[in-house]
């Protein structure tokens, strides 16, 4: 491969046209990668690109369709996380996996308690934890406390505490940093520098491009499930970086079509709102025929936000106004009657009923435009309406009687965004619109988005991808630790701006 | 039946292909044929029509129930009050009736009573956030004390002249051919049955139910107002529980204290061997009377066969087991 390598020896670990298929989905295709002993390299890429899948294959929770893994020059296969494990591949996974109401130790040990018969010799169990803490140079953990009491960054670092004690040659962290404040970051970062004089290849997820500068030996960027380059991080700069991740063609994806809001009477406006302990007295406006964005990091706030003005969370206070008049979004039902439709990321979860056939799932918002003799469905009336949405939106099936589970993931999207457009609500929401589906259904997204806009719809989209949110958006509003940072125009929003502000700097 | 005709058409295989997709997706119908076809065989008696309606007067109430129950599951729940709804319904009419009320009175009060269990089942469950199993054991056990507490814990003759009428008036047979008439009972079965499949497959709250039954999550972001829904269904169960109820009052003349104890894991069973998925979103009703006829025509076969009745039980658990694993492994053949 053209990748530079760190050091002459052969490098610890080598993966090699590493390729996997999902229903729908190229997730990676022949990507190359490889992490030598010492080093901490880098995996970045946007939702999607494949990282956590090509960590996946290589912890043992996938297995490839292509290609091989090799450690330490021997080709290996992990059936399962358990063999990739005692093959010394530990794995730091973005959502904690700790058992809440077990103690720390406890969680550490999991799966091996010390002693070997039934009893476990819980002075033994504590020191050695206490004893794993110390080396990592972790302070002020009480072993013996439950891991649900703890503070979440301490829990992630017993998580690493944990992955540790069985000794890996290779560390895969994923996104650990999403949910740390500063000076836990700090820490972490310490920790892992640390580490690198024990000869573990550390690979490290991450969308934060300042800590990849400061951290990392080397990066390699993946796209579309594709390998990018790999480079020495202390020979390039973070804008390269950036680039490399978001890649030229970005630019032909969104059409920067000058849509101006048809006029300037606001169809949503929101003051003082707050959701629970998750958003702080935002205000805001949403026009005719516009598309805000509404980005900040990870559980800055967006989602609760997007969520509430959908009726999905009680504990909100402030007003919201359409057309000028207040509303109370007390359920999804009222938010819907209320001209408000919501798309989330979550298709099979929150999006469709999979058993139902396609016609059911576009027409299930709209049922009452249906309705005959008060509870019957013009069966005629609602399958002609189906029928004609799968035709505008270019649902590839067989039929529109056909189990909506059956089609791929970019014509269930479709369906998805179909019955909205059945529903014709004035005000769209889209949390992560394309989150997880590749760049052809992307780019129909993107078109059918801009497309709404210009015939008059709001459309409000939640976003953690900052390319994404500044290629559609006309507006672009971003939320620090739950309340409202900054609002930016397109004109005056640049990556760098946006990245700053979703980090607390205001611009 | 417009639908899986559809599916069918739209996928251009073999016949033999095609009989196979319709074999399974239709076991049960299937499963009651073979049956049918190897009691028939076996025995005698088991093909003559008196027998044919004597099972179809047996499972009359457990089918009624199974209705309902029906609705319940592919909500994704559970009712196991049933047994207990129909109960006080039918105690209540009988009491009623001994008191001097008419019929439609007693009838009309006995009806609101089991709705009433099934309302508050579905306030339990939707309201106060209790699992559905623990909720309806609750009122299995609470509405069977208070009928029980209301009829001085003694049993009820039921003497009015319009349950007589109900439970002995026949269609006219065809005496040449020495077949008698169909009992009025099925009759009234087989109508509910054909409303509430119509009701399911045509109406708004039908299709909200399996949507509900499919995704919860999905159907309250469309707007679906889930949690009346689901009170909405366990009232409805309440309900076709309170007919069971005049069926069984009828049909049996006298309301004893255990009377109906023990028939929702008869309905369950019949629901099950339905074909309808206990995790809900996915069923039939039309396909649970099937259920309740292979059901009660087995237990009639091994009555008919002498089997004793500790074996009928033993052999019925069986049956509904087979169900289950015969519809897993169709689905999992569907999926592959």
């Amino acid at each position: 491969m053209s990748a530079p390598r760190a050091t002459t020896a052969p490098p610890l670990l080598e993966m090699r046209g590493i390729t996997k298929h999902f229903p729908g989905v190229m997730a990676l295709s022949e990507v190359d990668f490889s992490a030598a002993a010492g080093e901490i390299h880098a995996l970045i890429g946007q939702n999607g690109a494949g990282k956590s899948t090509l960590m996946k294959i290589l912890a043992g929770v996938y297995q490839p369709n292509a290609g091989e893994i090799i450690i330490d020059g021997k080709p290996v296969r992990f059936q399962q996380p358990r063999t990739a494990l005692r093959s010394g591949v530990g794995v730091v996974y973005q959502d904690l996996s700790l058992v809440p109401q077990l103690s720390v130790a406890d969680n550490i040990f999991l799966g091996r308690e010390a002693g070997g018969g039934i009893l476990v010799d819980q002075p033994t169990l504590h020191s050695e934890a206490a004893r794993i803490l110390s080396e990592l140079g972790v302070s002020g953990v009480d072993v013996r406390r439950r891991a649900a009491d703890l503070p979440l960054a301490q829990q992630q670092l017993v998580e690493i505490a944990k992955v540790l004690s069985h000794k890996p040659r290779i560390l895969v962290l994923d996104e650990p940093t999403a949910p740390l404040a500063e000076e836990e970051t700090a820490l972490l970062m310490t920790l892992l520098r640390g580490l690198k004089s024990r000869a573990i290849a550390i690979i490290y997820i991450s969308h934060r491009f300042k800590e990849i500068m400061n951290l990392c030996d080397r990066a390699t960027v993946l796209r579309n499930g594709r390998l990018v380059k790999t480079v020495d991080v202390a020979s390039t700069t973070e804008m390269e970086l950036i680039e490399l991740t978001i890649g030229e063609r970005v630019e032909a994806f969104f059409r920067h079509g000058e849509h101006q809001a048809s006029d300037d009477t606001p169809v949503l406006e929101v003051e003082q709102l707050s959701v629970g302990r998750t958003v702080r007295d935002v205000s805001f406006q949403v026009r005719r025929g516009e598309i805000v964005g509404l980005t900040g990091l990870l559980g800055a706030g967006q989602n609760e936000l997007a969520r509430a003005l959908f009726g999905l969370t009680l504990e909100t206070s402030g007003v919201i106004r359409r057309d000028g008049k207040s509303v109370q979004l007390h359920s999804p039902k009222a938010a819907i009657q209320h001209g408000i439709g919501l798309l989330t990321e979550q298709r099979k979860t929150e999006g469709l009923v999979l058993n139902l056939d396609v016609r059911a799932n576009l027409t299930l918002p709209s049922l009452s435009f249906f309705r005959r003799w008060s509870a019957f469905i013009d069966n005629r009336r609602e399958n002609r309406a189906a029928s004609a949405m799968a035709e505008q939106m270019h649902v590839k099936t067989a039929s529109t009687h056909a189990p909506v589970g059956t089609l791929s993931g970019g014509n269930q999207q479709k369906v998805i965004l179909g019955k909205w457009l059945l529903r014709d609500p004035d005000i769209l929401i889209f949390i992560s619109p394309t989150q997880g589906i590749d760049v052809g259904a992307k780019a129909e997204i993107y078109a059918q988005l801009t497309n709404l806009a210009a015939a008059g719809k709001s459309i409000l989209v939640v976003s953690e991808d900052l390319i994404e949110i500044l290629g559609i958006s006309d507006r672009i509003m971003v939320l620090y630790q739950g309340a409202l940072l900054q609002t930016f125009a397109r004109a005056d929003a640049n990556e760098e701006r946006l990245l700053a502000a979703i980090q607390g700097n205001l611009q | 039946m417009s639908q899986s005709s559809t599916i069918d058409t739209m996928t251009p295989t073999r016949l033999p292909g095609q009989v196979r997709a319709w074999a399974s997706s239709n076991s049960a119908l299937v499963a009651m044929l073979l049956l049918f076809a190897f009691f028939g065989l076996t025995s005698q008696t088991f093909l003559l029509p008196n027998n044919i309606f004597n099972i179809f007067r047996q499972m009359s109430v457990v089918a009624v129930l199974g209705i309902g129950m029906t609705l319940v599951i592919l909500i994704g729940g559970i009712d196991l009050s049933v047994g207990s709804s129909l109960f006080m319904a039918a105690g209540i009419s009988a009491l009623l009736l001994r008191d001097g009320s008419t019929a439609p009175v007693a009838i009309l009060v006995g009806l609101v009573a089991a709705t009433l269990v099934g309302l508050l089942n579905g306030l339990l469950v939707e309201g106060a956030g209790i699992s559905p199993v623990i909720a309806t054991l609750g009122t299995l056990i609470g509405a069977r004390g208070l009928a029980l507490v209301l009829m001085d814990n003694a049993q009820i003759r039921v003497t009015d002249p319009f349950f007589d009428t109900i439970a002995v008036t026949r269609t006219p047979g065809i005496e040449a051919l020495n077949i008698p008439g169909i009992p009025l009972i099925a009759i009234i079965v087989f109508v509910l049955y054909i409303i509430t499949a119509l009701l399911m497959r045509h109406t708004i709250y039908g299709r909200m139910v399996y949507a509900i039954g499919g995704n919860q999550t999905a159907a309250r972001l469309c707007g679906i107002p889930v949690k009346r829904i689901k009170i909405l269904t366990y009232t409805l169960c309440g309900f076709y529980a309170g007919i069971a109820g005049m069926l069984i009052a009828a049909s049996t003349g006298v309301i004893s204290p255990n009377l109906g104890s023990g028939s929702e894991f008869y309905t369950i069973a019949a629901v099950v061997l339905g074909g309808t998925r206990l995790t809900g979103g996915i069923g039939r009703v039309e396909k649970t009377i099937i259920g309740a006829f292979i059901l009660f025509m087995t237990l009639n076969w091994m009555t008919i066969r002498r089997i004793p009745t500790e074996w009928q039980q033993a052999a019925t658990g069986l049956l509904v087991l087979a169900a289950i694993l015969i519809d897993r492994l169709a689905q999992r053949e569907r999926a592959s």
